[in-house]
């Protein structure tokens, strides 16, 4: 039906798929999980023939159709005639298709995308996220129909966040992170606990790396209470100086909206924010937020500064290149130009150069290779050794146990009581899935 | 370097597509060609005219480039241009200081009415400065055919600015000290985009805003201080246009000065000292157009010619890159 074999996709400097095999057969329905940019959805349009493959081979029997995260409908056009440009003969799934898809719902929009992927009758059919905007009641929907088309014989492939809906539906589940398959099992072998460790990284075996006991906790420097917004509800946390705390959770469970709200970006609803002190960030989404790609690494280091010289910002981003070692031409390269390791070791250097009291970390080394990950680490403990709270929001299990004396999951917003790394190994795959 | 091989091209390639035009039309390309070199550059008469036409292209073309750099499409330059020269026109009695300054501050504001809109209401700003022209314009036919004409009232136009107020002229030429202080806000301009913190600032809000607000810019007062500055330069402009060379107001005063401006700061790749050279080169191809108007007949809208093909191949060609 499907199958892959050593598939691997770079996208500059990120290796997206990296050697992946898989074998997928008729009327099988597969639940691909992962974290984002595990490589999911790369793997899904190369299976589909939207992207090629740097290496390996695809062989596929019959026509594959993907289902897109957003919809390809046009808007001004009824719902026979988006069924028509796509050349879908079959009638319409919705009652009364001479109506503009403008005036859809969301969940009507996502039953006619997902037909006209059907009424073409294909051997796989691949769902990219089909149920991030369907209600339950569409979600059970949506499954029948998926079922429907397996027992006729087409493949499908679930592509989720959702771990108890992939454990409803799929067969087999295949967990990729960090461009690699990570695990390949059947449903009825996984709880949703395990599943949520796998997707996000293995459970330490021995010790802990970090014990509570290790910081020598200063006073507090970080304090939310009861803080809320359009995705988080009512988080409560503290930071003390010396101390790191990892927020861990899938992604998508408000820890954007809480960094951008730490950021001052977004206000929150209510609660309050509390922090002694100056406070550096590493923003989550490092190619859209972190640096300004066509300015110099000098000027970027500059940005936050009070004062700017040009000379003396050569100088200065002279040393912290040095410091941080960063692997760049000079100070006036074109910060774009750089690695994603070296830009997330640029925005560390002007975060940390500032020695902020507070930190707030997210995702601090998404999609860098180890040693670029291990420096990002090593430069964390330093500063919360030299008397910083640091907080890291992360989606890595490895990176929160590996650096934090305290851990906290977030799920729907909200936020678990306070664990130690040691009390967190047993529980923290439970309360990620929502099922502790 | 290619940036600025590429701005000299089409700059050329303007002018060849002129001259082929022309040949098109049954005139000689070379005869064409001497006229408009002539006309421009070939007496010390021809460079003075060029170079007073270029001082309000460049402040308009230094206007573009700021608000450009910002990543905010001010394409109002027209409104500010005469909205400058309105306040220009009422402070005159002041003195040609007062009058300038009151030049500045009235673009300013109105640029800042579509910062306002844009703040309150996610009004675009290309739409909204473009409709402030059209507004300009009719307050100043407004102007001109009632509170402000002359007296008299037998033209739409105003009287003429007191003697007090003009602009000196640069001893032994005819040309008034607004060449001064256009090319004194060129550097200013250039001193302020590469050389101050708020510069640093202004570019890199311009170029990747959220970025600018994670490094602790505060993007929407940024976007605003520097449509500011942009109105203020362009009402500069009409305000020297006004004390230099008019000295009086009549419904065609903006004569498309603050649209030019865009062709300006666009061949000049968005550099300030960049859009001097710019100027020049369309304050030469308008005076050299009036040329060949005179002497050889043809309309002197060739020069809007000119300014859109050397737009149209900045576009083709990609330059219009806001990457420094």
């Amino acid at each position: 039906m499907l199958r892959l074999a050593h598939v691997t996709k770079r996208f500059g400097a990120t290796l997206a798929v990296d050697d992946v095999s898989l074998d997928i057969g008729p009327g099988e329905i597969v639940g691909l999980v992962g974290e984002n940019g595990a490589g999911k959805t790369t793997l899904m349009r190369m299976a589909a023939g939207e992207i090629a493959t740097d290496s390996g081979t695809i062989d596929v029997e019959g026509t594959v159709e993907l289902v897109h995260q957003h919809f390809m409908l046009v808007g001004d056009f009824t719902i026979a005639e988006n069924l028509a440009l796509w050349g879908v003969t079959s009638e319409s799934p919705l009652p009364d298709p001479s109506r503009k898809v403008n005036d859809l719902s969301v969940g009507e929009k996502a039953n006619l995308e997902l037909a006209k992927a059907i009424g073409r009758n294909p051997r796989l059919l691949i769902l990219d996220e089909p149920t991030s905007v369907l209600t339950p009641v569409e979600t059970d929907e949506l499954f029948r129909v998926m079922r429907e088309i397996a027992s006729r014989g087409t493949a499908v492939v679930f592509i989720s966040h959702k771990l108890p809906e992939v454990l409803a539906i799929a067969q087999r589940i295949v967990v990729m992170r960090r461009g690699k398959i990570v695990a390949l099992t059947t449903a009825a072998e996984m709880t949703a606990a395990q599943l949520a460790e796998a997707m996000m990284g293995t459970m330490p075996s021995g010790a802990p790396a970090v014990s509570a006991g290790d910081a020598r906790r200063g006073r507090r420097a970080l304090h939310l209470s009861s803080l809320t917004g359009a995705r988080i509800d009512h988080v409560t946390l503290t930071v003390h100086q010396n101390e790191i705390v990892a927020i861990v959770g899938v992604a998508g469970n408000g820890q954007d909206e809480l960094a951008a709200m730490l950021r001052g970006l977004v206000k929150p609803k209510s609660g309050a924010i509390e922090i002694s002190g100056s406070v550096g960030h590493i923003p989550p989404d490092r190619t859209r937020d972190g640096l300004v790609a066509q300015m110099t690494i000098a000027e970027n280091m500059a940005l936050p500064s009070p004062r700017w010289s040009r000379a003396a910002a050569i100088r200065h981003a002279a040393q912290l290149i040095e410091l941080y070692s960063i692997r760049a031409r000079g100070p006036l390269q074109r910060a774009g130009g750089l690695s994603g390791g070296n830009q997330q070791k640029v925005i560390l250097a002007r975060e940390l150069d500032r020695r902020p009291e507070v930190l707030v970390a997210s995702e601090p080394t998404r999609g860098l290779d180890i040693e670029s990950t291990r420096f990002v680490h090593a430069q964390l403990r330093a500063a919360a050794a030299a008397g910083a709270a640091v907080l890291v929001i992360t989606s890595d299990l490895d990176e929160a146990f590996a650096l934090a004396h305290a851990i906290q999951v977030i799920y729907r917003g909200r936020l678990s009581e306070r664990m130690s790394a040691g009390e967190a190994a047993s529980r923290v795959g439970g309360l990620m899935a929502g099922v502790a | 370097m290619t940036r600025f091989a590429i701005a000299v091209g089409a700059a050329v390639f303007a002018v060849v597509l002129l001259a082929i035009v022309a040949a098109m039309f049954g005139h000689d390309p070379r005869q064409l060609l001497a006229i408009l070199i002539e006309g421009s550059v070939g007496s010390p008469f021809a460079i003075q005219g060029t170079i007073k036409k270029s001082v309000p292209l460049l402040l308009t073309g230094l206007s573009v480039v700021i608000a450009f750099r910002a990543g905010v499409w001010n394409i109002g330059g027209e409104g500010q241009f005469i909205t400058g020269a309105l306040a220009a026109f009422l402070a005159a009695p002041m003195g040609w200081m007062a009058s300038l300054l009151a030049a500045a501050i009235a673009g300013a504001a109105w640029a800042s009415i579509a910062s306002l809109m844009r703040f309150w209401r996610g009004a675009p700003e290309v739409l909204t400065t473009i409709l402030l022209n059209f507004t300009a314009l009719h307050l100043l036919g407004y102007a001109v055919n009632g509170p402000l004409q002359e007296r008299g009232a037998q033209y739409p136009q105003t009287d003429s600015v007191p003697g007090g107020a003009w602009l000196g002229t640069i001893e032994s030429t005819d040309l008034h000290h607004g060449a001064i202080i256009a090319l004194a806000m060129a550097i200013a301009a250039w001193w302020l985009l590469y050389r101050t913190r708020e510069g640093l600032r202004l570019r890199a809000t311009g170029f990747n805003p959220s970025a600018s607000a994670w490094a602790g810019i505060r993007v929407n007062a940024q976007i605003a201080r520097a449509m500011a500055f942009s109105g203020a330069l362009a009402g500069l402009a009409g305000g020297i246009e006004l004390l230099g060379v008019t000295h009086r107001l009549f419904e065609r005063f903006a004569a498309g000065y603050g649209y030019s401006g865009i062709a300006v700061a666009l061949l000049a790749q968005l550099h300030p000292i960049g859009t001097a050279a710019s100027a020049l080169f369309f304050g030469a191809l308008v005076t050299g157009a009036g040329e060949l108007q005179r002497s050889a007949g043809i309309s002197s809208s060739v020069a809007v010619f000119g300014q859109a093909v050397v737009i149209l191949t900045l576009i083709v060609f990609g330059s219009f890159r806001r990457n420094d």
